[in-house]
């Protein structure tokens, strides 16, 4: 009798008293909370708090990145399209260039218009994009120059997501389905 | 009314016939009939951004074929990349040619293969028509028309 009173509990704990499990990599606890002092793309130095209040996408990347860099924003600007417009306001997604070098304000704020108004370009000299890079375990470097003066970034692909908090919750990547990024996108934004 | 031929229809012939020669002579055209490219679409980028170029090649002939590079007038310096990711970190690396098997298929899409196009030499808007030439080994060309879709086109 014991044995089924259990049983009919742990069942009625594992479909509505627990949050079902997040569907991308959740990393809460293992990732410290969000933490920067950079410059935006209007040129201000600006940290983290000022982002606080929102659920936050933090995305290591670069603007003369023609193909995997777009396929991210584009896939976030999909699945932010895919949620309701409460949902969607409460998003915003942090663009963070570790090429300052050709990154200027000017063309981080030209970029990040392109992809909506929920992605906000940041960069920072040096120190600070190593230790922002450091504290969330990603590396970034820059492959050879050829005869023009162009070059390759090599960077994190995954996005990092915090709560309104600040909190780290998820790592988001380009292999997950579309619909576990819109679901927990949707949960990140009710306050999970 | 008569019913005799026209006097100039033999030379009008004859000239067809030249012409007729002359396209299936021309290496591009046999390239044309053997190769199939679907889906050809431009990701522009604001400003002078690097642009993306995916499309869809089919190898419909019989024998191999080899894709070495391409070409614009659209920009001044076109070049075939792969996207590849190791350990979480993403990087490009630059592809010299790729051998396409008869019947074979590749696919030139987001996060893998893709021609990289920079330097405009005119402005671009999307849904622009913009002529891109494919180089095969042995001289041959293609002509493919891209279609310019948004940064945010997936």
């Amino acid at each position: 009798m014991h044995r089924w009173i259990m049983a009919l509990f742990v069942t009625l704990w594992l479909a509505g008293c627990s949050e079902p499990p997040w569907q991308t990599k959740d990393i809460s606890g293992l990732m410290p909370p969000l933490a920067f002092e950079l410059v935006d793309e209007n040129g201000k130095d600006v940290n983290a708090d000022q982002f606080l209040g929102k659920s936050t996408l933090l995305f290591f990347s670069f603007t003369h990145c023609p193909d995997v860099c777009p396929t991210t924003l584009a896939r976030l600007d999909a699945a932010t399209q895919r949620m309701d417009e409460a949902a969607r306001d409460d998003i915003q997604v942090l663009f963070v260039s570790v090429d300052p070098r050709r990154d200027d304000a000017e063309t981080l704020r030209e970029y990040t218009d392109a992809f909506g108004p929920q992605f906000i370009g940041l960069t920072g000299d040096k120190a600070a994009l190593d230790e922002l890079t450091r504290r969330y375990r990603v590396t970034y470097g820059y492959g050879e120059e050829d005869s023009e003066g162009n070059y390759d970034v090599s960077h994190s692909s995954a996005v990092f997501a915090f709560n309104d908090q600040g909190e780290a919750r998820l790592l988001i990547r380009d292999s997950d389905p579309m619909e576990a990024v819109v679901a927990d996108l949707e949960r990140l934004a009710s306050g999970a | 009314m008569s019913l005799t031929p026209h006097a100039s229809l033999p030379r009008l012939a004859k000239r067809w016939c030249w012409a007729f020669l002359l396209l299936i002579a021309t290496p591009g055209t046999v390239a044309a009939a053997e190769l199939e490219v679907n889906e050809a679409r431009l990701r522009l980028l604001p400003g002078d951004l690097p642009a993306a170029g995916y499309f869809t090649l089919t190898n419909t002939s019989e024998k191999g074929v080899t894709l070495t590079g391409a070409d614009s007038p659209a920009f001044g310096n076109v070049t075939m990349h792969r996207t590849v990711n190791q350990d979480g970190i993403t990087s490009m690396q630059p592809v010299a040619q790729l051998e396409l098997a008869a019947g074979e298929q590749i696919e030139f899409a987001p996060g893998g293969y893709h021609l990289m196009l920079m330097k405009r030499t005119r402005p671009l808007v999307v849904s622009d028509d913009i002529e891109v030439n494919l180089h095969f080994a042995g001289e041959q060309r293609q002509r493919v028309t891209f279609r310019a879709v948004a940064p945010t086109a997936q």
